[in-house]
């Protein structure tokens, strides 16, 4: 009887021990597994941006090719969301709740990330690099949500700066998307605006599915400009610059970092983007900077699918979640969600291929313990979409 | 006065396309009262196809526009003829929502096959080539659509007037039985109806093409162009036309003096109107079915 019992208990200790450690892992988290989400547009609107998460998913392919991190292998779930926030949010809930994903990468766009946002900060959720400038991430701040695009408000600002200060500009118009993402550059250039005592000679709104654009531009045309601000989607910036050269409409067009893939807006535009001057976050493809170049060598050229562009948008996948690879790096074999977000918040310093990254620990009322880039720089597109850099990085609080 | 000038030809200009479009969403209701939600997406596939003829076959414009206006017309009499034809027990509304589920498909296709990056085709009028006279600004491309556009309403009108098909096509749409009990092959009626649909609204697509390409590129185009028809009463050729001009040119008055923020929904505006003050629409004959 009593050699039975002690059968029966040995057995069930066994059976309760081989599940100890999924008793103890976090979410998301095996022994040789992490399981991180994203989503991305493939379709619809924004496709364009669909190379953002396909740059991070090659990125992942290279870490895991490296050994992984700390002995376990990055297994990533994207899904394309077509830039819908009903369908951002109903794959994420899927996910989280079906295969349990231990953290969120990126994730283009300002409407489909505040689709989840609350849904993740409930439930404390890592969340590193939304793929937007947007100041909802960060304003107020939340715990799990780590932000690495400069701030589209900054960048607004340090464009009608650099005009002013810079170039003299004394008439500026902004034309801007009439939506979350517009609206923050918008609310940034009028705030440098009156920081100069000055107002916007006119201020445009495009809708996003607008095909005709003549209106618009002649608005902005009856208003005189000396520099335009443009703060609308891609194909919206390429129309209007085109437009505007052929209906001589002379006047400097500045726009916002999406726009700034030169070889892209050159293409589009038949080479009327030249002269053009945008605010970027990354390093330019032709900079020749170290990392840059290896990225391109080691992970682009062996990852990425046939007819992928080595372009800002591909290699904003990577920059956007650097921090957050080496976050986890850093948090060692114990990974789970409170380590790794105290882990993000010691990120000090790190230089990846954008701007410095500085996080702090959470405090109530401070987006820049969330906000970790709060630099930019100026760039100027050249003849085939070649760039001249105009200025250092800028701070853009 | 100069903007109110450059306003009106504008709103001619963009009127064109929408002008096609709804040239091409008429021909299909005119036999078969279905409004075809997929219009804007066959002009889109077929403008990858002339893109993909032009960049990686290198063939010359000519052969690969013609080339695609044969792709243009047996995409929309094979969609008519494997997809509308299955229809069990069709009504109007599942037909509509058939062209919808279509829309989807070829969107998601062209999306997955070609990529969302913003392209452009090449063409031998540049997208922003054009002519200033008296500081009045006109595009040689917007020039090519209008005429397009007045050239189709007009063979299409003759064609509908006076030639047996035509006939055939209009008799379908009164009275499919009737058509069928005088000799009228209906299916092959239709499957042709939405062959020469597709062809003209391909054309809205091709010439869009040469200056911004990307998967939602006929969206607003075939939106305005379904306006454009219900405005001009959905069977009239001629009336889709007028109204499509008169749309283009509201919404840049509109845009240029009351408020640019409100000219997209303009049109919107315009159906709704349309449909309660005048529900046949402004150029269309009231026709009544009879017992």
């Amino acid at each position: 009887m009593k050699k039975k019992l002690m059968f029966v208990l040995f057995v069930s200790l066994t059976f309760l021990l081989s599940f100890t450690p999924a008793l103890f892992a976090e979410e998301g988290v095996t022994d040789t597994e992490i399981h991180i989400g994203q989503w991305g547009p493939q379709t619809g609107p924004a496709a364009a941006w669909g190379a953002i998460a396909r740059g991070s998913g090659d990125y992942f392919k290279w870490i895991n090719a490296n050994g992984g991190i700390n002995g376990r292998k990055i297994v990533y779930h994207m899904f394309d969301d077509g830039y819908n926030p009903a369908k951002t949010k109903a794959g994420v809930k899927e996910l989280q709740e079906g295969t349990g994903i231990f953290a969120w990468a990126s994730g283009v766009g300002t409407s489909p990330g505040l689709a989840v946002k609350d849904y993740l900060g409930k439930k404390n959720i890592p969340w590193v690099g939304p793929a937007a400038g947007s100041k909802n991430w960060v304003d107020p701040p939340m715990k799990n949500l780590f932000a690495t695009y400069p701030l589209y408000e900054g960048e607004a600002k340090a464009l009608v700066k650099y005009a002013i200060e810079t170039m003299g500009k004394k008439r500026i118009a902004i034309a801007y998307q009439n939506d979350e993402y517009g609206k923050n550059g918008l609310r940034g250039a009028l705030a440098e605006l009156k920081s100069h005592g000055m107002e916007a000679v006119a201020q445009v709104p495009f809708e996003a599915k607008d095909s005709d654009l003549k209106p618009h531009i002649m608005k902005l045309r009856q208003a005189k400009p000396d520099m335009v601000l443009l703060w609308v989607t891609v194909t919206h910036s390429a129309k209007i610059v085109g437009i505007s050269k052929a209906m001589k409409f002379d006047t400097q067009f500045m726009a916002t970092s999406t726009c700034s893939d030169f070889p892209l807006m050159t293409y589009i535009t038949k080479g009327a983007w030249q002269g053009v001057i945008c605010a970027t976050f990354a390093q330019l493809p032709g900079s020749g900077y170290p990392l840059l170049t290896k990225y391109k060598k080691e992970i682009f050229d062996k990852y990425a699918p046939k007819g992928e562009r080595w372009g800002l948008f591909y290699y904003a996948g990577i920059y956007f979640i650097e921090p957050m690879i080496e976050a986890m790096k850093n948090v060692g074999r114990d990974l789970t969600r409170e380590k790794f977000i105290t882990a993000m918040e010691n990120i000090k310093g790190f230089k990846g291929i954008g701007p410095e990254v500085n996080f702090a620990p959470y405090k109530k009322g401070d987006m820049y313990c969330r906000q970790g880039t709060s630099e930019t720089f100026l760039v100027e597109c050249l003849e085939g979409g070649k760039s001249k850099q105009l200025t250092e990085w800028m701070s853009t609080k | 006065m100069i903007d109110f000038i450059q306003m009106i030809v504008s709103g001619v200009a963009t009127g064109s396309t929408y002008a096609l479009m709804g040239l091409a969403m008429v021909i299909i209701y005119k036999t078969s009262e279905v409004p075809n939600f997929a219009q804007g997406d066959m002009a889109l596939v077929t403008s990858y196809f002339a893109m993909m003829l032009l960049t990686t076959m290198n063939m010359s414009v000519y052969l690969a526009f013609f080339l695609s206006f044969v792709f243009a017309a047996i995409l929309g009499a094979f969609l008519e003829f494997a997809i509308l034809r299955r229809a069990k027990e069709p009504n109007i509304l599942g037909m509509i929502v058939i062209t919808i589920g279509i829309e989807m498909i070829i969107l998601g296709f062209v999306s997955w096959k070609f990529g969302g990056e913003a392209k452009t085709m090449p063409f031998p009028i540049g997208p922003y080539d054009g002519f200033i006279i008296g500081d009045i600004y006109i595009s040689k491309l917007d020039v090519l659509t209008l005429v397009s556009a007045l050239f189709f309403m007009i063979v299409l009108y003759l064609f509908f007037k006076f030639s047996k098909l035509g006939l055939a096509m209009k008799a379908t749409q009164q009275n499919s039985v009737a058509a069928q009990i005088v000799g009228i092959r209906t299916n092959r009626i239709m499957m042709m109806t939405w062959g020469i649909s597709s062809l003209v609204g391909a054309t809205a697509g091709l010439l869009i093409a040469p200056t911004v390409m990307q998967p939602f590129m006929m969206w607003d185009p075939m939106l305005k162009g379904f306006a454009a028809a219900v405005m001009g009463g959905m069977t009239s050729l001629p009336g889709a036309v007028i109204a499509a001009y008169m749309l283009g040119i509201i919404e840049n008055l509109f845009g240029g003096y009351i408020s640019i923020e409100f000219k997209t929904v303009v049109a919107f505006v315009i159906i709704v109107l349309v449909l309660c003050i005048k529900p046949s629409g402004l150029f269309a004959r009231h026709y009544v079915k009879k017992v």
